[in-house]
């Protein structure tokens, strides 16, 4: 296994009474997709938040390559490499396609407090920027306004974004939600490549696409983690099978 | 400071806050229920305070003005909310802004064309005209301590409404979610209208019953709408508890500093809330 | 790519200019007229402050005219009495203390957003409105006189002579010019990038590494500077400063003027400031109730005229380029 780059260590999230995480231990390792499933409320996305800074933690730590970025702010952990899709679409709708993803390029690059060069200036930033779509597939549509493109596109985008921010972790929360099945096709050929150069963390509902995709599985149920194993392991897992598949038997 | 004048200003202080109060508590449900900041809260203040005036002089009696006042006051927010309000609810923060300050200025026009720019003043009901001796020379009126008592009954009457009542159960589910409130079956549109009369009725009622006790005054409906903002900053806007205890808080420390601080009395309450704001960013009851 | 965002802008600003160039020779010696429209040029700068904020940042504030008023105040409270001082250099001493105050009060501010930040703007503005109105120090309700005009000297030159009304308006001229610039460019730039970005969706902007309480703080600052610049040049062309000039009414008048000029287009504040004061000042000649007509027009035009003027214009002329 390679290294391990992003880690939780007792890390838990209380809503008031509410324990949406409790004590949660996990280690997610360098060009590896690790997917995380369980049912509706089980804190998947609670999860997701906290590990790109959205949310505080209430207790635990997070270790960044071995450093504790737990107390850092929201913005600070995209700076460290941890990028995030949104579950919702969120992108600049206003802008081009070209133009979100400088804006997340420009980031990177910098000197976004210099306000007399024109910000097409920079061919750095553009460079990046078309780098990103390309990845995606959506250099064609580079200067189309991003409200334009279909919805399967602007979630391509959505990782584009990312890409764009030079991330070392990708945090995806079901990028494939609400897509149709060739839509759905495209980002799993995506993200297989992707997952050759980054630490991916995915949660997702389609499963197929999570048992294609994934090198190491995550299940939680109710805030709390049942397992963590291999993929073929997770699917003739029993535990698993009664506690988050039981009822629902037709995902497989 | 001594002691029964410490008393007299406290009094005072209560009183001017739980006035404070009913005018917050107003534009703070219409926020929490509707989401609608209305600017032109303070000029119903104002012209509560000019129609019990009027109404007093016409009739000749202070209570029938009250009662008048009071509908007149409640049929203008029915008629606001219908045809201006109502057009609202699904624009920004800045199309409010906009429409009730527009509002304010035709309510200002309003005033000053009826009733002019000179001060005016609202005799005490002969009723309460009386003081109580608290010591050899210092008095205190027994209408100021009227309106803190009506203020108070006002006060735990709302509370009542809220936490017991039908009404009550859909201002507080309106202001937690406002689609579940139209799944319930409940005509949103007359909950709003409800609640929008209701809201500036209380404004205006403030202003009904202080008539007596301050000078009618162009640009008084703007004060105490400021005021009533620094209330509502410090309780954490949508909650009337929070509006409670923070009116308190803002009488008592706005009439001490007048006394205590002469120079910069009619700042403390802004670095008051400045402060608060420095360590609470959503007020005191974040509701 | 143009600096100009639409058709109607670059026509509008050509024009605008060559006109206001040719004001003081159309109007010779009726320095009435030109004295009228040198406010109305200062006003347009402030305006266009505003709309940096409140079209460009997305940060509603109904306090702006707090900083119009404090760069009246700090001027006369900085000068020495019964001395001529340099316009240049006051003009730096003026925008930078303003600055200074927009960073602390910008600090207190930012920390909320939406109504919120309506609701603190406006209180903190009125604080400094009573600050003012209630010292003995400064004049009270009735401000204070300016008896000197600066002069204008710079490196030993001396081409404009400030109490020369025609020689005032250039002045306010080229301040506008100046702004108007300086927000195209800024705007343009990557900080205008960014500005944009957290304006239409400040939670991505967070998600991709920015931190909006920043750039918001940058804007906010630059922005009450130059409402502050507005607000010296409105006390050097009247020679006193009041109270008044900070009250709420200026801020929402302001506000009103920045929308129907069209929010956000920069060029907008321009046009809603000869429009808002055209109309102030026909109804008032017509009737002393000018605020109620005013009050149903704002109305009208909330219910009516949502992209303001510029955008009418816009949809005349012909399709934004942006």
């Amino acid at each position: 296994m390679s290294e391990c780059i992003l880690q939780a260590e007792n890390l838990s999230k209380h809503w008031g009474g509410l324990k949406a995480l409790n004590e949660f231990n996990i280690k997610f390792y360098d060009k590896s997709l690790h997917s995380i499933v369980g049912p509706n409320g089980a804190g998947k996305s609670t999860m997701l938040n906290i590990l790109c800074g959205t949310y505080p933690a209430t207790k635990g730590v997070i270790l960044y390559r071995g450093e504790n970025i737990t107390g850092l702010k929201s913005h600070q952990f995209c700076r460290k490499g941890i990028g995030r899709s949104f579950q919702k679409t969120n992108i600049f709708k206003d802008a081009t396609c070209l133009e979100n993803c400088c804006i997340a390029a420009q980031q990177r690059v910098g000197s976004s407090f210099n306000m007399f060069k024109s910000k097409h200036s920079s061919k750095h930033v553009t460079a990046i920027a078309e780098d990103a779509l390309e990845q995606v597939g959506l250099l064609k549509q580079a200067n189309t306004k991003a409200s334009a493109i279909s919805y399967g596109e602007q979630r391509q985008l959505e990782i584009a974004m990312v890409l764009a921010t030079d991330p070392q972790v990708l945090l995806l929360d079901e990028p494939m939600a609400g897509m149709g099945h060739e839509e759905s096709l495209i980002i799993i050929d995506l993200l297989k490549s992707l997952k050759k150069r980054y630490c991916i963390v995915l949660v997702e509902h389609d499963m197929d696409a999570v048992f294609e995709l994934s090198d190491l599985m995550t299940v939680m149920v109710d805030g709390q983690h049942l397992i963590t194993d291999v993929v073929d392991n997770i699917r003739a897992n029993p535990l698993v099978q009664e506690a988050y598949l039981g009822n629902d038997d037709e995902v497989f | 400071m001594e002691m029964s004048l410490f008393l007299v200003q406290l009094l005072n202080g209560i009183q001017y806050g739980l006035l404070l109060f009913l005018v917050a508590s107003g534009l703070t449900l219409v926020f929490g229920v509707m989401g609608i900041l209305n600017l032109a809260h303070g000029s119903m203040y104002m012209i509560g305070a000019y129609l019990v005036y009027y109404f007093a002089a016409m009739t000749d009696s202070f209570w029938l003005a009250v009662v008048i006042a009071c509908s007149i006051a409640m049929v203008i927010g029915v008629i606001i909310e219908r045809f201006l309000i109502v057009h609202l609810y699904k624009r920004d923060h800045l199309d409010q802004v906009l429409l009730t300050v527009g509002l304010i200025f035709i309510f200002n026009a309003a005033q000053s064309f009826i009733w002019g720019n000179d001060p005016l003043g609202v005799d005490v009901p002969e009723l309460l005209s009386s003081s109580i001796q608290i010591t050899d020379i210092v008095e205190y009126p027994v209408y100021r301590l009227f309106l803190s008592v009506l203020c108070v009954g006002i006060a735990i009457g709302m509370y009542y409404v809220i936490n017991n009542t039908k009404l009550g159960m859909m201002i507080r589910a309106g202001e937690s979610n406002r689609e579940m409130v139209e799944n319930l079956g409940v005509n949103i549109g007359t909950l709003f209208t409800v609640v929008f009369a209701v809201g500036v009725t209380l404004s205006a009622l403030a202003g009904i019953v202080s008539a007596p006790v301050v000078s009618l005054v162009p640009g008084m409906g703007e004060r105490v709408l400021i005021s009533c903002f620094v209330v509502v900053v410090i309780g954490g806007m949508g909650s009337i508890k929070g509006a409670f205890v923070a009116a308190l808080l803002v009488g008592i420390v706005d009439t001490f500093a007048s006394v205590l601080l002469p120079g910069m009395s009619s700042m403390t309450i802004y670095l008051l809330m400045a402060l608060i704001l420095i360590f609470k960013p959503q007020g005191l009851f974040k509701s | 790519m143009s600096v100009f965002s639409s058709k109607a802008e670059k026509v509008f600003i050509f024009a605008f200019f060559f006109i206001a160039l040719g004001i003081p020779l159309f109007f010779n010696e009726n320095t009435f007229y030109v004295n009228k429209i040198s406010t109305m040029l200062i006003l347009s700068i402030f305006v266009m402050s505003l709309d940096y904020l409140v079209g460009r940042t997305g940060l509603i504030t109904l306090g702006h005219a707090m900083f119009y008023g404090l760069g009246g105040y700090l001027f006369a409270i900085m000068i020495p009495e019964y001395e001529v001082v340099n316009f240049w250099l006051y003009t730096f001493y003026v925008m930078a203390a303003s600055g200074v105050i927009a960073l602390i009060v910008g600090f207190i501010v930012l920390r909320t957003s939406g109504i919120y930040m309506i609701m603190i703007t406006l209180a903190l503005a009125q604080m400094t409105f009573y600050f003012f109105a209630d010292s003995t120090e400064y004049g009270g309700l009735d401000g204070l006189f300016i008896y000197l005009k600066p002069e204008t000297s710079i490196f030993g030159l001396n081409f404009l002579d400030l109490d020369n009304e025609n020689h005032f308006y250039y002045l306010c001229l080229l301040s506008l010019f100046n702004c108007y610039v300086f927000c195209k460019v800024s705007l343009h730039s990557r900080f205008g990038r960014v500005i944009d970005a957290i304006k239409e969706n400040p939670e991505r902007a967070t998600a991709l590494g920015y931190n909006i309480f920043h750039f918001r703080l940058v804007s906010y600052v630059l922005s009450s500077s130059l409402a502050a610049y507005a607000g010296y040049l409105f006390s050097l062309q009247y020679g006193f400063v009041n109270p008044t000039m900070m009250s709420w009414e200026v801020s929402a008048s302001a506000l009103v003027m920045a929308i129907l000029g069209g929010l956000g287009t920069i060029f907008g504040a321009i046009l809603g400031v000869f429009v808002y004061e055209s109309l102030h000042y026909g109804i008032e000649h017509m009737t002393q109730y000018w605020m109620f007509w005013m009050g149903s027009l704002i109305i009208l035009m909330v219910l009516l005229l949502k992209s303001g003027i510029a955008g009418l214009i816009e949809q005349l002329v012909g399709g934004k380029r942006k």
